[in-house]
């Protein structure tokens, strides 16, 4: 599993959401958790945490959001050189083939669809551990 | 299979595969994001001129040519009583926090609903929701077509409605 100094960043419209995924990666040892309302502030974050050396380690991300889409944020991430090894969970109530499929083509490393547990949280973050462990290998 | 595929005089509010899958997404999302089970009451659907609550998760429904929106409306302790399942957090009135997951509900029940209603013949559409609080009545002249969905929170008195109305 990953380490409990990993660096996430949970991004959703709703505060809601951003608080139940912050209290799930809590319970699971991870404390190094910053937040991020939209795709378009997530995606500055990511940036200047990379360019400060204290990049993020983790993106979560909501699809359906107001500003940037998760999956613009995401095509946003793989293009980025600097970015686009990060692992980016999509966690959206968008639960439709066609944006499951539009996801995995835009390099997304797991989906979760809403509603979910925090098992399957738990489940997808060790799954996307042995994705991202098999890569670096 | 697209929305083409479903007849043209077709009446979604009378289609039980319609009200199926918001039921099930209704029981799904209060279930496992709020751990609190619910218990279905009878459905019915009537003309509508008038709704009123203190808390109203509202979300547009768009499909093709049909045109519609779904409220969820909440009394102000039901609201309160499924944020405090959701988050283990009480609150005595519907503040902010409480209104977000509301909306969040809404967005859930709303994407469950729609992949199940696509695999169908359904095409529905993305659609952001807003939450509307307050104590208020909304009305709509010469009224509405809609689906009322009565639920019950179970081994309580708390009760909230899902209202899924059709425009066009």
């Amino acid at each position: 599993m990953f380490a409990p100094e990993t660096k996430f960043i949970v991004v959703d419209d709703f505060a809601t959401m951003r608080k139940i995924i912050k209290k799930v990666l809590g319970e699971l040892g991870f404390k190094n958790i910053e937040e991020a309302e939209d795709g378009k502030p997530a995606l500055e974050m990511v940036k200047a945490a990379a360019q400060n050396g204290q990049p993020f380690d983790f993106i979560i991300s909501d699809w359906n959001m107001p500003g940037m889409q998760g999956i613009e944020f995401l095509k946003a991430v793989r293009g980025d050189a600097s970015l686009k090894h990060l692992p980016f969970l999509m966690v959206t109530a968008e639960a439709d083939q066609k944006n499951i499929i539009e996801a995995a083509q835009a390099g997304v490393t797991d989906y979760i669809v809403k509603p979910f547990n925090a098992l399957t949280l738990k489940s997808k973050l060790e799954k996307v551990y042995l994705k991202v462990s098999k890569k670096a290998a | 299979m697209g929305a083409e595929n479903l007849k043209s005089n077709h009446n979604p509010l009378t289609d039980k595969r319609l009200i199926e899958a918001f039921l099930e997404g209704v029981k799904k999302t209060f279930e496992t994001m709020a751990s609190t089970p619910i218990l279905a009451e009878k459905a019915s659907v009537t003309v509508k001129s008038e709704t009123s609550a203190a808390v109203i998760g509202n979300i547009g429904m768009v499909s093709g040519d049909m045109r519609g929106f779904i409220n969820i409306c909440f009394d102000e302790s039901t609201a309160c009583k499924v944020y405090e399942n959701m988050l283990g957090e009480s609150h005595q009135s519907v503040n902010n926090e409480v209104a977000d997951a509301v909306g969040e509900l809404t967005n859930q029940v709303y994407g469950t609903a729609k992949a199940t209603l696509n695999q169908m013949g359904y095409a529905f559409e993305m659609a952001l929701p807003s939450v509307i609080l307050g104590v208020f009545r909304s009305s709509s002249p010469g009224g509405v077509a809609t689906l009322v969905l009565p639920f019950k929170l179970k081994d309580s008195n708390h009760r909230f409605t899902v209202e899924v109305s059709v425009l066009s």
